[in-house]
């Protein structure tokens, strides 16, 4: 079972795509779910998505931005998008049949 | 302006690619953010995201993980081990003291041994700075010549350099006070010989080393600093020594050590006037000193340098008493006579250590028994045997920082203490401190000990714990652990027998010492050395006349009984030898007359002194007034060894070379010590001052007090200053103060070596009463049902009594070997004593004896009172 944060930035990743790295990330989480997160928070839930082998890591290339530094990014493996289908599956399931005003039928 | 500490922060903190890739990120943030929000809110938030990442990111990446959670882990130990110290305070400072109290003694006798004996000269190629010696009759090694020195340098090519150095004493006028420093009259070479450079202006020259060019100093930066308030124009201006302007060429490094000479503190070119008589060559009055060459060796030195001497000896053969010629290492050479008892107290520095650390694990022995349910419950846990020699290892480790980081400090207000109470003239004085060195042999000495006391309680034959056993649920066997801890007290006592020997040896020595008869009645008498130099005392009768004047007003003192006046003074550590050669006795070789020390004295020396007449009469007053008839004192013993069976009253001598003028020998007094107290009696010549070639500028002044003499100090010096102000006073003392000082040595030893018996002492009885106690309640049950079944109190007391004999016996055994090695280790230290004496060892055998036994005492008392029903229902 994925945390809510955890699901959040694995649909912030998808939806982000190939150019999924922390910032983008959490650009996403801010634009489309209205969520303000650390640039840390991000960086450790990554971290353990990664750990659980949801997401992937490799660094980039250095570019002339950021002092040179490079990136590290991330894209959702395929058990990654099995997981956030469950997961968001779970809660549809859990939502469903509730009325609007969020009682029950 | 990018945000450098932050993103430092980060790379000290996270592993470089995380560090890179999040210092990236925020830096991205941060440059949008200033856009966007301002510099002030972007900074904020930067700072915020830092912190969150350093709070929040793991600092490495899986493939440190291992190491870290020992690390972790480690860490809860030490802290288990604060907590167990906390709820044991006894335990605590025992172990504490113990280890901080080894620490001490072994950090601060390095610190003063280390430059002595470990490190090299502190001067380029120290190897290569030797002293080079002649022989002297017995093939010792002896002063040189100036001709012998001059040949020998001229003649060898292994020496790159060679100097020749003699004391020298100006006093310093003008600018304050008039102060007698001490110096050197050295060979424009000597400082190209050490590889030292002056700091300030320039080294001596070849062509100033004549004795028209002589007045050329250089000033040690003390004197400098001190007299001269830094001043660099003194480089280049003149000095006022002994009434004479002196040029100065230079200022040594601050850093200079002088090694030759660590009491000199300015430098005059030697400028050797080859016309004065003790130009001779057998008057061995100068030292030594050279650098080799870089190809060559002390040993092709030496015998390139005896080729030179043979020819010499071929060439002179009544000046040289033996051929050859010894070349010793400078570092070798000013160390030799603190060697002994350095290489002494660094071994009763091991012994205390070794002490510390087997008393240490001797405590951790017994509190690993007491824990063994705890170490029962960890190991049914899943600890490892790792994982609890681990926990060990902390507590060891704790208790021994503690006491290392304690001891170390004791180290810092210890050594500074002990320096300033060393025997004076002792080379390297500045490098004695701690130093990385020092702290780094204490880390690794204390962490040592830690490790071992720690492990103690698991390791071989001491193992009380055993990881099987544990885990088993059983014990490791009873007699076992206490054979282990038994073992320890034996060892203990065995150490402190051999450090009580040690003390017993040295303070037998200095008992024997301060009883020896120096042939005058040293108490009740103040010592001083006067010197008159100057314009004013030119001719011998303007220094007579000083003389004169001096005694008077000293005389008149109140509380001053008697005064006098000696060219030298015994036990001073002063050495003026002449051969005697007598009318009646003639040698073929003169080299080979027998010598005594030169006295040139005022009339009423000996009396102040009270060195008895045993023959003869002393210096009428027309003698001590006028040159002729020329008449001598002469010692017993050097009446004996030229006239043996004859009385010397009446027979004529000649000093300084046969050609002297004769003087007839007019009394015989009893011998003084001279040299040493630990030194055979030495013969003594003594001449009316106005009867020698010429008048002695420095001398010494006794003064013999109804009362205590250094009270008298302030009174007698100012009486010195009221004949010339311009007349330093200097080295005023008592006698007594002065024979002690030649005792400072031994003093230092046997303070040492009691202070390290008497820790010995404490920490052997602290292990039998720990070690007896213990199996005492361990057996409490046993003791019940012996009484229970008849045994009597006194019969249980007499074999706990017993039981604590044993070990202490075993222990005296054990030490008894190496109580023979100490006294071999200290011979060169001992006097009037054998290295092997029975009676001390015996002594210190019945001392340890006893206190073991009172150790016992408290235990065995307590085994006596059991209650045999108490015991048998488990109470």
């Amino acid at each position: 079972m994925l945390g809510e944060l955890e699901q959040l930035v694995l649909l912030a990743a998808l939806r982000v795509g190939p150019d999924a790295y922390a910032v983008t990330i959490a650009e996403a989480l801010d634009a489309h779910a209205g969520r303000t997160v650390l640039i840390a928070t991000v960086h450790r839930t990554l971290a353990r998505l990664e750990e659980k082998g949801l997401v992937a890591s490799r660094m980039g290339e250095p570019t002339p931005q950021r002092g040179g530094r490079r990136k590290r990014h991330y894209a959702v493996t395929p058990a990654g998008r099995r997981e956030v289908a469950e997961s968001l599956e779970a809660v549809r399931a859990l939502a469903r049949g509730l009325r609007p005003g969020w009682e029950a039928s | 302006m990018t945000p450098r500490l932050p993103l430092r922060l980060l790379r000290a903190r996270l592993g470089d690619e995380d560090a890179e890739a999040v210092a990236g990120d925020l830096l991205e943030r941060w440059e949008a953010d200033r856009v966007r929000r301002g510099a002030v809110r972007a900074g904020l938030t930067l700072w915020i995201e830092t912190i969150a990442a350093v709070l929040l990111l793991p600092r490495r990446r899986r493939d440190s993980l291992r190491g870290d959670s020992r690390m972790r882990s480690f860490a809860a130990d030490l802290r288990h081990a604060a907590r167990l110290l906390r709820r044991a305070p006894g335990f605590a400072v025992v172990a504490v003291a113990t280890i901080a109290l080894a620490i001490a003694s072994s950090t601060v006798a390095v610190g003063v041994a280390d430059p002595l004996l470990f490190r090299p000269l502190p001067y380029p190629d120290p190897e290569r700075v030797v002293t080079v010696w002649e022989r002297d009759r017995d093939g010792g090694p002896s002063n040189v010549g100036w001709q012998t020195y001059h040949d020998l340098s001229a003649g060898a090519r292994a020496l790159e350099y060679a100097a020749a150095l003699g004391d020298w004493q100006p006093t310093v006028t003008g600018r304050g006070d008039a102060e007698r420093v001490d110096g050197q009259r050295v060979s424009w070479s000597y400082f190209r010989v050490l590889g030292a450079r002056p700091a300030l202006g320039r080294d001596f020259r070849p062509d100033e080393d004549t004795p028209a060019t002589r007045n050329v100093v250089i000033l040690s930066h003390g004197l400098w600093a001190r007299r001269f308030g830094r001043d660099p124009a003194i480089v280049g201006g003149t000095v006022s020594l002994d009434g004479r302007p002196y040029a100065v060429a230079g200022v040594m490094p601050a850093d200079f050590d002088n090694v030759p000479g660590p009491r000199a503190q300015i430098w005059r070119v030697l400028g050797y006037d080859e016309t004065l008589p003790q130009a001779c060559r057998t008057c061995r009055h100068l030292r030594m000193l050279a650098r080799l060459r870089a190809d060559a060796t002390r040993e092709g030195a030496e015998a390139e340098l005896a080729r030179v001497s043979a020819l010499l000896a071929r060439d002179h053969p009544k000046d040289y008493p033996a051929v050859g010629v010894r070349v010793v290492g400078l570092a070798e050479k000013a160390t030799e006579r603190v060697r002994p008892i350095l290489y002494a107290v660094l071994g009763a520095v091991a012994l205390v250590l070794l002490l510390a650390v087997s008393n240490l694990a001797s405590l951790q022995l017994a509190r690993a028994l007491r824990r063994e349910t705890e170490f029962s419950v960890r190991a049914a846990l899943g600890a490892g045997p790792g994982r609890i020699a681990q926990q060990l290892a902390a507590e060891g480790l704790l208790v021994s920082l503690l006491g290392g980081a304690a001891g170390l400090a004791l180290a810092a207000a210890l050594l500074p203490a002990l320096v300033a109470r060393l025997p004076e003239g002792l080379p390297r004085v500045s490098a004695m401190r701690l130093d990385v060195r020092a702290g780094v042999l204490a880390l690794l000495l204390t962490l040592a000990a830690g490790l071992l006391a720690g492990l103690a309680p698991l390791a071989g034959s001491m193992r009380v714990l055993s990881f099987e056993a544990l885990r088993g649920g059983t014990r490791v066997a009873g007699p076992r652990r206490r054979l282990a801890r038994a073992a320890l007290v034996v060892a203990e006592v065995a150490l402190a027998l051999v450090l009580l020997v040690g003390a017993g040896l040295l303070g037998r020595t200095l008992l024997r010492l301060s009883a020896v008869d120096v042939g005058f009645e040293p108490s009740h008498l103040l010592t001083m050395e006067v010197q008159a130099t100057g314009p004013a005392y030119e001719t011998d009768a303007q220094v007579f006349a000083n003389h004169d004047r001096l005694l008077a007003a000293v005389r008149a003192v109140r509380g001053v009984e008697d005064a006098g006046l000696a060219s030298q003074l015994p036990l001073a550590g002063n050495i003026d030898r002449y051969g005697v050669h007598a009318e009646d006795k003639p040698l073929a070789n003169p080299e080979l007359a027998p010598s005594g020390d030169r006295y040139v004295v005022s009339a009423d020396f000996l009396r102040a002194m009270r060195i008895t007449l045993v023959r003869g009469r002393g210096f009428s007053a027309a003698e001590a007034a006028d040159s002729v008839p020329r008449v001598v004192l002469v010692s017993a013993s050097l009446a004996r060894r030229i006239w043996p069976g004859e009385d010397a009253i009446g027979k004529r001598i000649r000093v300084g070379g046969p050609d002297g003028p004769a003087r007839t020998v007019v009394g015989v007094v009893g011998d003084v010590r001279h040299t040493g107290l630990d030194e055979a009696v030495s013969q003594q010549l003594y001449f009316p001052e106005r009867q020698w070639r010429y008048a002695e500028s420095q001398m010494a002044l006794v003064v013999r007090t109804r009362g205590d003499p250094a009270a008298l100090a302030p009174a007698v010096r100012a009486a010195v200053r009221s004949v010339d102000p311009s007349q330093p006073v200097i080295r005023l003392t008592t006698m007594e103060r002065l024979i002690a000082a030649t005792l400072a040595q031994r003093t230092l030893a046997l303070v040492l070596f009691g202070a390290f018996a008497a820790v010995a002492l404490v920490m052997a009885a602290a292990g039998i009463y720990g070690v007896l106690s213990g199996a005492v309640a361990e057996r409490a049950p046993e003791i019940g049902l012996r009484m229970a079944l008849g045994a009597t109190p006194a019969a249980t007391l007499r074999r706990v009594l017993g039981d604590g004999g044993r070990l202490a016996v075993a222990g005296v055994l054990a030490g008894a070997g190496g109580a023979l090695a100490v006294g071999r280790l200290l011979r060169g230290l001992l006097y009037g004593v054998e290295p092997a004496d029975v009676t001390i060892l015996s002594a210190a055998a019945a001392l340890l004896l006893a206190i073991a036994a009172a150790a016992c005492l408290v235990p065995a008392l307590r085994a006596a009172r059991t209650d045999p029903m108490r015991a048998l229902r488990g109470e």
